[in-house]
């Protein structure tokens, strides 16, 4: 069901003509497919210019108001309707090329008229002008990945809810695709009209927020929690990286913050070496102490020289 | 994903520019004259189009057919439109994202 016309337009059914061109020029500004890359914006472009190419014509509005969407269907010599709107009009008040979407049944839309292309090319040199295929525009969307995905890559099924309708397909997603990287999908943007191309569709990566895993670049960051005795005497400790447990080994001495670095374990690179991962100490004490525990730190702290706050 | 795919550099005369595009080769040289699409001049005049400019040609015929620009303020609207471009793919690289306020894409859905 088709909607509106007014409604596409956002105009009571009483607005002036001003009222509709106006709102037309806004929306048609907005959603022009070469302006606005969402998926979405072209269909929306092309409802808007089928609504104004309808609205804008005293006639063809009078015979919408009457008889609704189904209004083409009506013989134009109905009701002493002499022929004069309808598809085959040229230009408009707005003096704008507007476009005629006509809906042929059979699912395919078709641009027929209205559309002069004598007006927008003609003053140039004579009235013929062959008109040939437009390529479609470039479309384009965010694809939200986690940071395993991202790291894996590979086939996945991408499913799009940009226009009316919602497309799916499948996208292969190179290993190690980092934030704002795009993804060029051929075939996959705007439709070609009178035959020409589609354009391409480009998605743009966006990394959703991990629970542990900071990316920068190709780097990860994990926080590495230690207790002190581990911080104070090295130990070995596994941590978890998009590609699997890896062991850190923590030197001696390593106080919150220090970076210790997993060469290569970061997002893997297409085209170079990969990023690296780095797991930052974190220096953690049990909330509670056990009396024996007590007793061990008590017995640490009578001892110890050391006085994190001196050098300060 | 492995190895690079070399790139076919095809240079493309009027008539088989105008073809591809088309359109009639005398707004193709209108369109050259206006600044709007860029092409090679060689010895004997004869203007020559690289397959890139294929994607202007169609720009500039869906911003005519869409909007009614004549061609100074098409010739600004694409100049912008790349300039926007240019700032956003720089913005990308920063880990920046495009404010709200503006017409944010859609997003595309990840399925397992």
């Amino acid at each position: 069901m088709a909607r509106d016309y007014y409604e596409i337009l956002g105009v009571s059914r009483s607005a002036s003509a001003e009222e509709i061109q106006r709102a037309y020029r806004k929306l048609a500004r907005t959603y022009h497919p070469d302006v606005n890359r969402d998926p979405g914006a072209e269909e929306r472009f092309k409802e808007i210019s089928e609504a104004y190419s309808v609205l804008s014509d005293p006639e063809t509005r009078r015979r919408y108001d009457r008889f609704g969407p189904d209004f083409r269907q009506i013989p134009e010599g109905y009701e002493d309707y002499v022929a004069a709107g309808g598809a085959g009009r040229r230009g408009s008040p707005g003096g704008g090329g507007s476009r005629v979407w006509v809906d042929t049944g059979g699912g395919e839309r078709f641009d027929v008229g209205g559309i002069d292309f004598d007006d927008l090319f003609g003053g140039l040199f004579g009235s013929r002008t062959r008109v040939g295929p437009i390529p479609g525009a470039d479309h384009e969307a965010e694809l939200e990945l986690t940071v395993e995905d991202a790291y894996r890559g590979g086939r996945r099924r991408i499913t799009l809810s940009g226009g009316r309708s919602p497309t799916s397909f499948e996208v292969s997603i190179p290993a190690g695709v980092v934030d704002g990287q795009r993804i060029r999908v051929p075939g996959r943007g705007g439709q070609g009209s009178a035959g020409g191309p589609p354009g391409d569709l480009y998605l743009v990566i966006r990394l959703a927020p991990h629970p542990r895993y900071r990316v920068e670049g190709r780097d990860i960051y994990v926080d590495l929690p230690l207790a002190p005795w581990e911080a104070a005497l090295g130990a070995s400790v596994p941590v978890l990286t998009p590609g699997g447990e890896a062991k850190v080994r923590v030197p001696a001495g390593s106080s919150t913050g220090r970076r210790l670095r997993l060469r290569g374990e970061g997002m893997p690179n297409p085209r170079g070496s990969p990023g690296d991962f780095y797991a930052e100490v974190k220096i953690m004490v049990p909330p509670r102490l056990s009396p024996r525990e007590r007793e061990l730190f008590e017995a640490l702290a009578r001892e110890s020289a050391f006085d994190p706050r001196s050098g300060r | 994903m492995s190895g690079y795919s070399l790139v076919r550099v095809s240079r493309l005369s009027l008539e088989g520019f105008a073809a591809r595009a088309g359109m009639h080769p005398d707004l193709v040289r209108r369109l050259v004259t206006l600044g709007l699409l860029d092409a090679a001049r060689d010895a004997s005049g004869r203007l020559w189009f690289t397959s890139a400019q294929l994607r202007t040609a169609a720009r500039i015929q869906r911003l005519r057919a869409g909007l009614p620009l004549n061609y100074a303020a098409l010739g600004l609207v694409m100049d912008l439109l790349d300039r926007i471009e240019a700032l956003e793919a720089a913005l990308r690289e920063r880990g920046g994202r495009i404010p709200e306020t503006l017409p944010t894409p859609s997003v595309a859905r990840c399925e397992e």
